[in-house]
C-alpha cells in the first residue's frame, strides 16, 4: 500500500506537467524518512510536520517509514545502509542518536559515528523535575532533597525504562542531592510515567514539559524545576534547575535529522535549507510552540555535525559517571 | 439532567454535515483496510495524520476514530471467515465464530457480530455519558499491585478458554508465559532469551505469533486434510440471517459482554485487551451446556465480540484523560490531539466538553454507519468462502505476510510468522488450544513487570497485595476461580461437561 502510494504520489508530477523538468535535479523522486518508533510518539509527528513543509519548498513528498526496535538500532542501520543519495533520511532523537550508539555499540552492525552523519538539529524539548501530589508534598526541590534524606529507600522515581535519559538524569540528580531514591522503570514512556505519579506508585520524575501540562493544571503533578536554558514563560514560577542549585544536571532532549555519511555535500546542503526554511514557517512554529518545544535548527552542517559530536561526548562522560549494567 | 445536556451537546457536534461526512470516511475506510489483512489500520492513519493538522481537533479525530472502528469489524471479518485474527480483541472470535462458518453459518456469525458491536456501543456510549466521572476516577486507583491482582485473575480464567484437558490448558498458558518473557527486561534492561537477535530485544511480536498459529496453522491443517472435507465447508452455506434460536441464545451474551466491556475497558492499558477474553470465559461459564463452545457456540461470538466493541469505547476515558493509549490506533490519535496542543488530561472533559462529547457522540454514529454498511455485505464476504480453497490460501497467505511486514517494516517478523505456522500447525495435531498460549502470552509480562514493581514500591514487602483493598478483592476472586477449576468434586463434573464427546 505505501509502495503503491509512493508510485502514485511521484506520477502526480507528471500529471500535473512541468514540475519533474529536472529529472537530475535533487530531489527528482519521493524522499524516506526513517523514524526509528511507532506512528504517533513525538519524534515521528516531528517528522510528519516537517515533511508536509519540505514538501512544499522542495516539491517532492517526505515519506515517514517507521522502523521501531531494539532501541532505534534497526532503524539507524536500515538509513546507514541505504544508498548515500539523499533519498533516504533519518529523524532521530537523544535517545536513539545519542545514548544507544554510546550504551549500545556492541549491538551495532555498523560504525555508527564513522557510517552516520548529522544534518541538522530540529528541535529542543524542556522537560520538568515533576512530583506528584498524591500522598506526596514537597513545593521546591530542596524540600525534595529534605524528604528523600530524611527517607532513604522510600521516594520513588518513574522513568521510561532502563537507561532512559530520564534514568540517567534522575540517577545523576539524586547523586548531585546526596540522596538515594528507587528507580521504577516504566517501558510505556511519557503516559504511563505520568500514571505512574497519579496513582503514587513514584513520586518523582524527569518529564517532558508539554505531556505533563494538563495534569499540572488538574492540580495532580508538581513541577519543581525546569531542565531548559530558562524559565519557561508559561510557568515563570518555576525555577530552572540550575536555579535550584543543581547546574549540568538534565539532558536537554533534541531531536535531529541524520543522513548516510556518504550523501553528497550538495545534496545535504539541499535539505538543510530546506528544514531551514521549514523550520520558518509560522503555523509549523505554532504547532510546536504549542507543545512548548522550541524549533531549533543547527547553524550549518558543520555546526551540526560538531554539535553531534558533543553530544556524542557528553553521554559518554555520563554513562560512565552512572554505570548502569545492561548484562547480554 | 446533565448528561442529556452532554449527550445534546455532543450530538450537535457530531451531527454537523462536515463531521458526519469525515465519520463516513472513516468508516468505510476503517471496513476497508481491516478486511484486506495486508493494510492495517495503523499504517492507514498514520498515513492520513498530516490530513488532520488542517481539520478541526474534533473533526480529525471522528475520522480516526471511525477508522478504528471499521477495521476492528473488518478484523472480526477476517477472524470468523479465514480464522485470522488481526488484532488481540478478534482472538476469540476466531475461536467459535470460524467453528460456525465451518458448520456453514458464517452469515449468522458475521450478522451477530455486527449487531453485537451496535448494541454494545450504544450501551456504552450511554454509561460514558451517565459514569464518566467516576469511571475515570476508577482507572486512577489502580497501581501496580492491583494490576498483579487483576493479572492474576486473568491468567487462572485463561484455562477456563480451553474445551480440552485441562493439563494441556495450562501447560498452554506456561507456554505463552515464556514466550512473552522474550526480549528486555523492564526492571534491569537486561536480554533475556534474545540469543543475540537484536530484533528480539523488543520480544516477539503479537501479530507474527497470533497469525502464524491461529491463521498459519489452519491453512496448513486444512491443506493436509482430504480435498473433500475442505470443499464441503465451503459449499454448505445456509441462511445469512440469525434464526430465531440463535438469536434467543446470543442476545443475552451480548448484555452480558457489554457489561464487562464496559468496566474493563475503563482500565488504562490491560483493560480493553482482556474484555473479549473476559467475555468469552464469562459465556462459557454461564452455559448450561458449555461442550458446545470452540465447536461453533453463536454465544461465543455474541459475548466477546460485544465486550470487545463496549471495551474499546470505554477505553477513551484513559485515553482522554490520562493519556493512555488502549493501542496503536489511540496511540495516533493522541498524537493528532498534542498536534493541535490539546493535552489529554482530567479536564479535557470540562475544558473540552464539545470534543470530548462531540467524539462520544460519533462513535454511536460510527457505530450506525458500521451496521449500515456492513450487513449489506455480509452476503459478499461469505461468497468469498466459495473460491476454491487450493487459491483462498495463497492469498491468505500473501496477506498475512504484507500484514505483518507492515506493523513493523520488518522482514523478521515475516520469518517468524512462518514459524509460527508450523508450530500452530502441531498444536492442532496435538489438539492443543491456541486461546490460553496467547492470553499467557499477553498477561504473563504485564503480570511479572507489575509483581516486580509491587515488590519495589513496597520495599520488599508481599503484604501490600493484601493491604490494597482493591487488589485483595480481586486476589479473593482468584482464588475462588483457582478453587472452581481445581476441587476434585467439581473438576469431575468439569471434566464432564468441558472434555469433547
Amino acid at each position: 500500500m505505501k509502495r503503491l502510494m509512493l508510485v502514485w504520489l511521484s506520477a502526480l508530477p507528471l500529471v500535473f506537467g512541468g514540475v519533474a523538468a529536472a529529472q537530475d535535479k535533487y530531489p527528482s523522486k519521493p524522499v524516506k524518512i526513517v523514524v526509528p518508533y511507532a506512528p504517533g510518539g513525538a519524534t515521528d509527528i516531528t517528522a510528519r510536520i516537517f515533511g508536509e513543509h519540505m514538501k512544499n519548498s522542495l516539491g517532492q513528498p517526505f515519506v515517514v517509514e517507521n522502523k521501531p526496535g531494539a532501541f532505534g538500532i534497526l532503524g539507524i542501520e536500515e538509513m546507514a545502509r541505504a544508498k548515500p543519495d539523499g533519498y533516504t533520511l533519518f529523524i532521530g532523537n537523544v535517545s536513539t542518536n545519542a545514548i544507544t550508539p554510546i550504551l549500545f555499540q556492541k549491538k551495532f552492525n555498523i560504525n555508527f559515528e564513522r557510517d552516520v552523519v548529522s544534518v541538522t538539529r530540529m528541535a529542543i524539548y524542556p522537560s520538568f523535575i515533576i512530583t506528584t501530589t498524591t500522598g506526596f508534598d514537597v513545593k521546591n526541590v530542596k524540600e525534595l532533597q529534605e524528604q528523600a534524606k530524611k527517607n532513604p529507600g522510600k521516594v520513588r522515581y518513574t522513568s521510561a525504562g532502563v537507561g532512559s535519559f530520564p534514568h540517567f538524569d534522575m540517577e545523576v540528580f539524586s547523586r548531585r542531592m546526596g540522596t538515594d531514591m528507587v528507580h521504577i522503570p516504566n517501558k510505556t514512556g511519557a503516559a504511563g510515567m505520568i500514571n505512574d505519579l497519579v496513582v503514587g506508585d513514584a513520586q518523582v520524575a524527569v518529564l517532558n514539559s508539554a505531556s505533563s501540562a494538563a495534569m499540572i493544571k488538574a492540580g495532580k503533578l508538581r513541577p519543581i524545576a525546569v531542565i531548559a536554558e530558562q524559565r519557561l514563560k508559561e510557568y515563570p514560577d518555576v525555577p530552572t534547575l540550575a536555579e535550584a542549585g543543581f547546574p549540568n544536571v538534565g539532558t536537554l532532549h533534541w531531536q535531529s535529522m541524520f543522513a548516510p555519511a556518504q550523501t553528497p555535500k550538495p545534496v545535504l546542503e539541499t535539505i538543510f535549507k530546506a528544514v531551514q526554511d521549514a523550520a520558518k514557517v509560522p503555523a509549523l512554529q505554532e504547532a510546536f510552540a504549542k507543545q512548548l518545544v522550541s524549533v531549533r535548527p543547527s547553524d550549518s552542517l558543520a555546526d551540526a555535525a560538531s554539535w553531534h559530536k558533543n553530544e556524542l561526548n557528553t553521554w559518554r562522560k555520563t554513562t560512565s559517571e552512572v554505570k548502569i549494567d545492561l548484562t547480554d | 439532567m446533565d448528561f442529556l445536556a452532554n449527550l445534546g451537546l455532543g450530538f450537535g457536534v457530531a451531527l454537523t454535515p462536515a463531521n458526519l461526512g469525515f465519520a463516513l470516511i472513516g468508516c468505510l475506510v476503517g471496513t476497508l483496510v481491516g478486511v484486506l489483512p495486508g493494510i492495517g489500520p495503523v499504517a492507514t492513519v498514520a498515513m492520513l495524520l498530516p490530513l488532520t493538522f488542517h481539520l478541526e481537533p474534533v473533526s480529525g479525530l471522528i475520522m480516526l476514530a471511525g477508522i478504528f472502528y471499521g477495521a476492528q469489524y473488518g478484523g472480526s471479518t477476517t477472524a470468523i471467515l479465514v480464522n485470522m485474527p488481526g488484532e488481540t480483541s478478534s482472538v476469540v472470535t476466531c475461536i467459535d465464530g470460524h467453528q460456525m462458518a465451518r458448520n456453514g453459518r458464517a452469515g449468522a456469525a458475521l450478522t451477530v457480530a455486527a449487531l453485537g458491536s451496535f448494541f454494545a456501543g450504544t450501551v456504552a456510549t450511554l454509561m460514558i455519558a451517565l459514569f464518566s466521572p467516576p469511571l475515570a476516577l476508577v482507572g486512577q486507583s489502580f497501581g501496580a499491585p492491583e494490576y498483579f491482582s487483576l493479572m492474576a485473575v486473568g491468567l487462572i480464567a485463561a484455562v477456563v478458554l480451553a474445551h480440552g484437558s485441562i493439563v494441556k490448558a495450562v501447560a498452554m498458558v506456561l507456554l505463552g508465559l515464556l514466550l512473552g518473557l522474550v526480549g528486555t527486561d523492564g526492571q534491569t534492561g537486561g536480554q533475556r532469551f534474545t540469543f543475540g537477535v537484536t530484533i528480539l530485544s523488543d520480544g516477539i511480536g503479537f501479530v507474527p505469533l497470533a497469525i502464524g498459529i491461529f491463521g498459519l496453522g489452519e491453512v496448513i491443517a486444512n491443506l493436509v486434510a482430504p480435498q473433500q472435507r475442505r470443499e464441503l465447508v465451503s459449499s454448505r452455506i445456509s441462511n445469512l440471517w440469525l434464526t430465531k434460536e440463535e438469536f434467543r441464545q446470543a442476545w443475552p451474551a451480548s448484555v452480558r459482554g457489554t457489561l464487562i466491556g464496559s468496566v474493563l475497558g475503563v482500565l488504562p492499558g490491560g483493560g480493553a485487551t482482556l474484555s473479549a477474553f473476559a467475555g468469552y470465559v464469562l459465556e462459557k461459564k454461564v452455559a448450561r451446556d458449555p461442550s458446545r463452545f470452540g465447536k461453533g457456540a453463536i454465544e461465543g461470538v455474541a459475548g466477546p465480540e460485544s465486550a470487545n466493541n463496549a471495551g474499546a469505547q470505554t477505553s477513551f476515558i484513559p485515553m482522554l484523560t490520562l493519556g493512555i493509549p488502549g493501542n496503536a490506533v489511540m496511540a495516533l490519535m493522541i498524537g493528532a490531539l498534542t498536534i493541535h496542543g490539546i493535552q489529554p488530561g482530567p479536564q479535557v472533559m470540562t475544558e473540552r466538553p464539545a470534543l470530548f462529547w462531540g467524539m462520544i457522540a460519533s462513535m454511536w454514529i460510527g457505530n450506525v454507519m458500521l451496521l449500515v454498511i456492513n450487513l449489506p455485505m455480509i452476503g459478499l464476504w461469505v461468497q468469498l468462502l466459495k473460491v476454491p480453497y487450493r487459491q483462498l490460501y495463497l492469498a491468505i497467505l500473501l496477506f498475512s505476510a504484507i500484514g505483518v511486514y507492515t506493523v513493523n517494516n520488518n522482514t523478521f517478523e515475516v520469518i517468524l510468522t512462518a514459524l509460527f505456522g508450523i508450530v500452530g500447525y502441531i498444536f492442532i495435531r496435538l489438539e492443543c488450544e491456541p486461546a490460553p498460549l496467547l492470553l499467557g502470552f499477553i498477561l504473563g509480562p504485564l503480570m511479572e513487570e507489575n509483581l516486580r514493581r509491587a515488590m519495589r514500591i513496597s520495599g520488599g514487602d508481599p503484604m501490600i497485595f493484601l493491604n490494597r483493598p482493591i487488589s485483595l478483592g480481586l486476589l479473593i476472586a482468584a482464588a475462588l476461580l483457582l478453587l472452581v477449576v481445581a476441587l476434585p468434586a467439581i473438576r469431575g463434573k468439569r471434566e464432564e461437561v468441558f472434555q469433547e464427546k
